[in-house]
């Protein structure tokens, strides 16, 4: 007889664990106890790693089909707006060295190609605006602190795309309110204290601490960077990717407000440092900053000594906390009856915030796929493997891609990383192609695409990269090119007028609400 | 605009002319109304529902133009309308909770001594001869009774309506006699499927609270909106008739 799936057991609770949890009980769980009955065992004595502050657009539809209030998550987890990413001092070093990766995708995309156009015309003219500028109105929305919606949009709705910047520990309590109060997920407060498997190999059950025994169909590994189930007890080994990325160390620290109503900014800044890049996110009433380096190329005095120097003087008495980081993940990421989500599945540096993205692309693929019984699970597990592999594959060469860009000569950190030992051949490749085309579409054909053809455009072109497209026929839409930066030019003036301040605008949120229509 | 607080001794000399009142909406495509002038709003606009573009709340109105800052009722000398709505009677005065965000000064009245109602050729005065209030001010504070307390009934209206998604977005896509399209956007209605799709429970909410009728006055005034077409059409046919004149 088939063994039909009927419960799920999600060891951890973190931000994977919840979110997880969130994402299947949204979708499969009822209150009339026909659904899966999911079951989420979270110690309380294993604190979370919690430095997961930065999400994608992805989030407002996560959060949305959980059925949560935007105006209530804007309440409650410290959130602000995020419309992309700063990055600075990451081709040359100078102070005034920037370029912008903004959520807006460049007017016309994908079916007008702006970047060749653009680069013709920035060899041509000293004065040329960034390509960001040129084809998004976004960094100049950025750059006046201005947020991506008004008051008068609906829940989840933007004018400009936008993702969140939250407060991880308040964004745990948030989501698990939600799972245990609207969602019926089944919470235990627990310690596992071993994993038993069946003569299958199969985990059969948990043994607790305190509540006996906790058995289900699919375990979920969400236990962190130790891999409890998938790693200790399954077996599955680390694949280290640290020959690509060289950062392992993080330095976090909170860092208040100088006043109240001080600006929020409303995107991630990340400043290039002599052995790595300071990330620096604004929530609502303080910003988090931390130091990711390369513990093999300085010290940790000397990253201590970086990112005193950026925070400033006034802060100096802040003590950050260091967290080790593995960049790498496991070499199968669902193997029995055992599927890991987050850092037990892996984890890379944050400079593209790609951990609560992964967790939440990980959730839903676990949950449209979630198998009917265990005899076909193995197939859904095949499936699985290879998409996430895929994504990870991406994720690093989109990681790398900002790494061998730079120009930076300031420390061997820099040096290295443009060593072509060090860069996977998948970038290598798509980069010949890129010296002769701007990426398209073309070159991301898989469905399970973490980055769009456009991101890269911004990082490649925001960094300098050179493309001669003389070799090529020209392709006779110069009009609808034309009009195409017009019409960016036309949105910039509107959007700037008429979007209200940052912080502005999340006050009144908090005040009034938005609507859900 | 200027607001001041309405003062029986200092404003006992200002002359009034009411019907100067419906000029100030002479370019308003909106006029907030409240719950209890809804049946008399629906025999003449269509009811919609919009959002404070400074809380993003939802108030209660009446559509008089296709476009912001267009009245289509407004003939240049009075608004053409069977029913005027209590927010353009009341004026020149004001009561902070209807037209300010914040409602901080709420039930307070004041008067615009900017408003051109004030005029030497006015009839009326706030107080008679003998320093107690004139019927004209005692018709004001009625209607102001009227907006104060209708406004709590209309707000406890659209809470209720949101709480069982009855709201929806009206896509108004027209395209006029002269080929002009247009498209109105950022105004609500009742979604009648939702509403005609309700239980048994959901329907006794609207029953006992009274809010049945105020529901089908807003259906009903929807179809208003081909009137404003209609009058859109003809003062465009106006205005060509007119400029071919001039040439």
């Amino acid at each position: 007889m088939a063994h039909v799936i009927r419960s799920i057991c999600i060891v951890g609770g973190g931000t994977a664990g919840w979110l997880t949890a969130g994402i299947i009980a949204a979708r499969h769980g009822s209150e009339d106890g026909n659904g899966i009955r999911i079951t989420l065992i979270e110690s309380d004595t294993i604190g979370t790693v919690g430095v997961g502050e930065g999400t994608w657009p992805t989030m407002r539809t996560t959060l949305k089909k959980m059925g949560v209030s935007e105006t209530d998550f804007f309440r409650e987890c410290n959130t602000s707006f995020k419309q992309g990413a700063k990055f600075a001092r990451w081709v040359t070093g100078d102070p005034a060295d920037f370029y912008y990766h903004p959520l807006v995708l460049p007017e016309g995309f994908p079916s007008l190609d702006l970047a060749s156009a653009w680069m013709e015309y920035a060899e041509k003219r000293q004065d040329a605006p960034s390509f960001s500028n040129a084809v998004s109105y976004q960094e100049a929305v950025c750059e006046l602190g201005l947020a991506p919606k008004l008051i008068t949009s609906p829940e989840y709705a933007g004018i400009a795309n936008y993702a969140y910047h939250l407060d991880a520990g308040r964004f745990v309590s948030f989501v698990r309110d939600h799972c245990v109060n609207r969602l019926g997920v089944h919470l235990v407060v627990d310690d596992v204290t071993r994993v038993i498997r069946n003569e299958a190999g199969d985990i059969a059950y948990l043994e607790t601490r305190k509540s006996g025994q906790l058995d289900g169909d699919l375990f979920i590994d969400c236990s962190g960077f130790r891999s409890l189930l998938l790693g200790e007890t399954m077996g599955v080994p680390f694949v280290d990717c640290s020959d690509v990325l060289f950062i392992d160390r993080a330095l976090a620290v909170q860092v208040p407000y100088d006043a109240e109503d001080s600006d929020i900014v409303p995107h991630t800044v990340s400043t290039a440092q002599k052995h790595g890049w300071i990330w620096d996110i604004g929530l609502q009433s303080r910003r988090g900053v931390g130091y990711v380096y390369s513990s093999r190329h300085t010290t940790a005095d000397a990253a201590l000594g970086e990112l005193q120097a950026y925070v400033g003087e006034e802060h100096r008495s802040l003590q950050p906390r260091e967290i080790k980081i593995h960049a790498g993940h496991r070499r199968t990421f669902w193997k029995g009856n055992c599927v890991a989500v987050g850092l037990a599945g892996g984890f890379l540096e944050p400079l593209e915030a790609s951990a609560l993205v992964l967790i939440e692309l990980s959730a839903e693929m676990i949950s449209g796929m979630l198998p009917a019984t265990r005899e076909t699970m193995d197939i859904i597990a095949k499936r699985f493997n290879a998409t996430t592999q895929y994504r990870w594959d991406r994720i690093i060469d989109f990681l790398k891609l900002h790494y061998i860009l730079s120009k930076r000569e300031d420390s061997r950190f820099w040096i290295d990383n443009r060593d072509p030992a060090s860069i996977p051949d998948s970038l290598k490749d798509q980069i010949e192609l890129w010296r002769h085309r701007a990426p398209g579409d073309q070159d991301f054909t898989s469905n399970a695409e973490m980055f769009p053809a456009a991101s890269y455009q911004y990082v490649l072109f925001g960094m300098g990269f050179r493309m001669d497209t003389s070799d090529r026929e020209p392709k006779g839409h110069a009009g609808a090119v034309e009009q195409a930066f017009a019409r960016n030019e036309s949105l910039k003036i509107k959007w700037t007028k008429t979007l209200p301040n940052n912080r502005n605008l999340i006050n009144k949120i908090k005040e009034f609400g938005l609507q859900k229509i | 605009m200027h607001l001041v607080e309405l003062s029986r001794a200092e404003h006992s000399g200002l002359k009034i002319d009411p019907d100067l009142a419906e000029a100030s909406a002479a370019r308003q495509h909106l006029i907030p109304v409240v719950a209890s002038e809804f049946r008399k709003a629906a025999i003449q606009y269509p009811i919609v529902f919009a959002k404070h573009p400074e809380t993003g709340r939802f108030g209660a109105y009446v559509l008089n133009g296709l476009e912001p800052e267009e009245n289509l009722f407004w003939t240049g000398m009075k608004m053409d309308v069977a029913y005027v709505p209590l927010n353009i009677r009341r004026r020149p005065f004001f009561v902070g909770m209807a037209d300010s965000p914040s409602g901080a000064n709420d039930n307070v009245l004041c008067i615009d001594i900017d408003s051109s109602c004030i005029t030497a050729s006015g009839q009326k005065s706030i107080v008679d001869a003998d320093g107690s209030d004139s019927p004209y001010l005692k018709e004001i504070l009625s209607i102001v009774r009227r907006l104060v307390d209708g406004q709590k009934h209309t707000d406890s209206f659209i809470n209720t309506a949101l709480s069982l998604d009855l709201l929806c977005p009206i896509v108004l896509d027209i395209v006029l006699e002269d080929g002009k399209p247009l498209h109105v956007e950022g105004l609500y209605s009742i979604d009648e499927d939702r509403f005609r799709a309700l239980d048994k429970e959901s329907i006794e909410i609207l029953w006992n609270e009274g809010l049945m009728d105020l529901i089908y006055s807003v259906i009903i005034s929807t179809g208003q909106i081909f009137n404003l077409v209609r009058l859109r059409n003809e003062r465009a046919s106006l205005n060509r008739a007119w400029r071919g004149n001039d040439n």
